[in-house]
């Protein structure tokens, strides 16, 4: 999916020169003067970033990656402050902003965070859509094929995992044959890999 | 030696004693009157004998006495007269003696006689007890209270004063001092103001009170004690001639009083800090939101230039940009200076209803055109004085601040009341702007006048501080009053014309 920025800031000349900035590198801007009118916005399959002013008038910066963060949505932030203030900074650091940037900021400053925190997006993206495919693919399977994966991908023998189970052979092999089936796992190792990213845990 | 005094006959004691004394016949008639009676009541023998006592008394008791005289015959024994009521003698010339009357009856074989003895002396010397317990209080009092006393005799430069004040004053025992060593004693700094005090007091048309604290410096010890003086000028036929008063060392609480001055006007320099950094901190802001934009809008057409890749458009968008951005900032600048700038003010006389009806139709074009007005304007006001720019742009503000807020509520139909009339209360104009937005809430309108303070996205927050300040400038006052319909409601005043 295409990636997009989104800029939400109170002063309308700060949001046209950055959004004309931005899609120079040929990338998707969306404008936003408040944090409220970006929510009621914003679709959860977006995949971007989200460049933030602190100070703005009704909810403030700080209190919108609050929002963010509840709502689980992945979005990396970048902030952008008046002035340096370093304890906000820190504080937007630690709830896991991108990068903290202060006012003028320069094109190369800008872009380098821009694209370091679209990159970053991807990257959760791939990880939640892969864990959300193992998950898909894991719930086919029936209780009894969850407990032979359970134990083949330990690494047990099937003779073991018949005796384990109270099954015969036979049974155990047409079972590993559905299981490689239904999670289109290539071999034992690839299903390992599945099952693994597939828990709800990780 | 006992024959010698059985020739003293009683008449002869009776004439030697210290103590008046009077004897009187059964009817209430003086018989005798010894020498000292006679020196008391200023009659001579002759005359006492012809009176009745009751003539001997203010005639206030004339008309009871004759009833106790008649209750004492009846039970005659020796007592004192009165039972404990303070009892007078009248004398000749109508002076009116303090005494203790002592009654004795004496009875021989026709018929009971009564001696009457004044004891004036013993009354006396209660009178000065009295008088020393009195004056002992008096001065318990003073000690308690800390009170000096001293009565300035004008005419002959001479100030009489208690211990007290010759402790402060450093003074020897004398009970006087001249007005000139009274006065070397006060701080020089504070000679000046003593002496206007004292012409205040001095004045015959003034009330004459004399009402000062000043500083004294001891020459004995050169200490420094502060002197709060309380006293009044007493006149003669028109002219002052005496101040009597009281003075009281009030150094401790003086000391007290500085300590705070200095403790509020270190927390007023604090404060002064406060403000100075959040003025600075938000003309920072104000300046850096547009230089953000001219310096991205700057780098967007750069780069397209370099790149070769030319947008006309939106290059075009990006100079347009810069240009607005330099533009606001400047505004931004000149509107900070206005406020903080206390140019010359060049007033006239205006006519309040006129600059009202221009406020609005300068508002309808400056493309806030959306709302109505309701004109609610005395057609009698009389004419203001003020600068009419500047009540103009007061105006024009309050009713943009109107629209917008009622815009930004979507309030569907947008009315503004604008009134205008005499506050009799401080005969002034008034002017109201009162809109139906959504109004403001408590704590909103405990900052809205605050330097930089705003709820608009793009606001610098100064309109309402500057207006404030031209209002004040142009001698009226600009609030807020919540109201208890809906809406915001701002009153200004403006003094009239002479």
């Amino acid at each position: 999916m295409m990636a997009t920025v989104f800029i939400i800031d109170d002063d309308p000349a700060i949001r046209d020169s950055l959004s004309l900035m931005i899609e120079q590198e040929n990338i998707a801007v969306e404008t936003y003067e408040n944090a409220e009118s970006f929510l009621a916005a914003y679709q959860p399959e977006c995949c971007g970033c989200a460049i933030i002013d602190v100070r703005m008038p009704g909810m403030d910066g700080m209190q919108l990656q609050e929002v963010l963060s509840k709502r689980n949505i992945i979005l990396p932030v970048i902030f952008l402050t008046g002035h340096g203030d370093i304890p906000m900074s820190v504080q937007a650091m630690k709830a896991g902003a991108v990068d903290f940037l202060t006012k003028p900021v320069t094109r190369e400053k800008l872009l380098i965070s821009v694209r370091a925190a679209i990159h970053e997006c991807e990257k959760k993206c791939f990880e939640i859509s892969t864990h959300q495919e193992a998950v898909s693919r894991l719930s086919e399977l029936t209780d009894r094929e969850r407990g032979v994966m359970l134990l083949a991908i330990q690494g047990y023998p099937n003779k073991e995992i018949a005796r384990h189970l109270g099954i015969s052979h036979r049974t155990v092999e047409i079972h590993k044959s559905k299981i490689m089936h239904k999670t289109g796992a290539a071999n034992l190792l690839d299903l390992a890999r599945i099952a693994h990213e597939g828990n709800t845990d990780s | 030696m006992t024959e010698e005094l059985q020739d003293l006959s009683f008449l002869v004691l009776f004439n030697a004693a210290a103590d008046a004394m009077l004897l009187v016949d059964s009817t209430g008639h003086v018989i005798h009157a010894n020498s000292a009676a006679q020196l008391l009541l200023e009659y001579t023998e002759v005359e006492l004998c012809s009176l009745e006592v009751e003539a001997l008394m203010p005639f206030r008791y004339r008309q009871h006495h004759r009833q106790y005289r008649d209750f004492f015959y009846n039970k005659p024994e020796k007592r004192p007269m009165g039972y404990g009521r303070d009892l007078f003698a009248l004398s000749r010339s109508g002076k009116e003696i303090a005494v203790d009357i002592g009654l004795s009856p004496i009875q021989t074989q026709k018929q009971l006689f009564t001696l009457i003895t004044f004891y004036v002396a013993e009354k006396r010397y209660q009178a000065e007890q009295a008088l020393r317990i009195s004056e002992e209080r008096l001065r318990l009092a003073k000690q308690a209270a800390g009170l000096g006393v001293f009565d300035f005799d004008s005419k002959h430069d001479v100030i009489h004063w208690d211990e007290r004040m010759r402790e402060i004053w450093g003074g020897d025992s004398s009970e006087s001092i001249s007005y000139e060593k009274f006065i070397d004693a006060i701080h020089p700094n504070d000679r000046e103001a003593r002496q206007a005090a004292l012409e205040r007091a001095t004045d015959p048309a003034g009330n004459g009170e004399f009402n000062l604290e000043y500083r004294v410096i001891n020459p004995k010890d050169k200490v420094e004690h502060w002197v709060a003086t309380t006293g009044r000028m007493h006149f003669e036929e028109g002219y002052a001639t005496r101040l009597i008063g009281v003075a009281r060392d009030v150094t401790d609480r003086k000391i007290h009083e500085k300590k705070l001055q200095d403790e509020r006007s270190e927390t007023e320099n604090i404060f002064k800090q406060q403000v100075a950094a959040r003025t600075a901190s938000a003309i920072a802001h104000e300046l850096n939101q547009p230089l953000g934009a001219i310096s991205a809008y700057s780098e967007v057409a750069l780069h397209a230039l370099q790149s070769g890749l030319v947008d006309r458009d939106k290059l075009k968008r990006a100079l347009e940009g810069c240009v607005l951005q330099a533009q606001r900032a400047g505004r931004s600048l000149h509107e900070l200076m206005a406020f903080l700038q206390k140019g010359e003010l060049v007033t006239e006389k205006l006519d309040i209803n006129k600059i009202v009806k221009e406020a609005v139709d300068i508002t309808r074009g400056n493309g806030f055109g959306d709302f109505h007005t309701l004109l609610n304007l005395d057609p009698d006001m009389p004419a203001v004085l003020g600068n009419r720019v500047q009540v103009q742009k007061v105006l024009v503000n309050l009713l943009r601040n109107a629209v917008e807020a009622m815009r930004n509520a979507n309030i569907p139909y947008s009315a503004i009341t604008i009134t205008a009339r005499t506050n009799k209360d401080f005969n002034m104009a008034h002017v109201i702007v009162q809109d139906c937005g959504p109004g403001l809430d408590a704590e909103t309108a405990k900052r809205i006048f605050e330097p930089f303070f705003t709820t608009k996205p793009t606001g610098i927050g100064m309109g309402l501080a500057i207006s404030r300040a031209l209002i004040e400038a142009n001698g009226g006052q600009l609030w807020f009053e919540p109201t208890t319909n809906a809406g915001a409601s701002f009153h200004f005043t403006l003094p009239f014309a002479p």
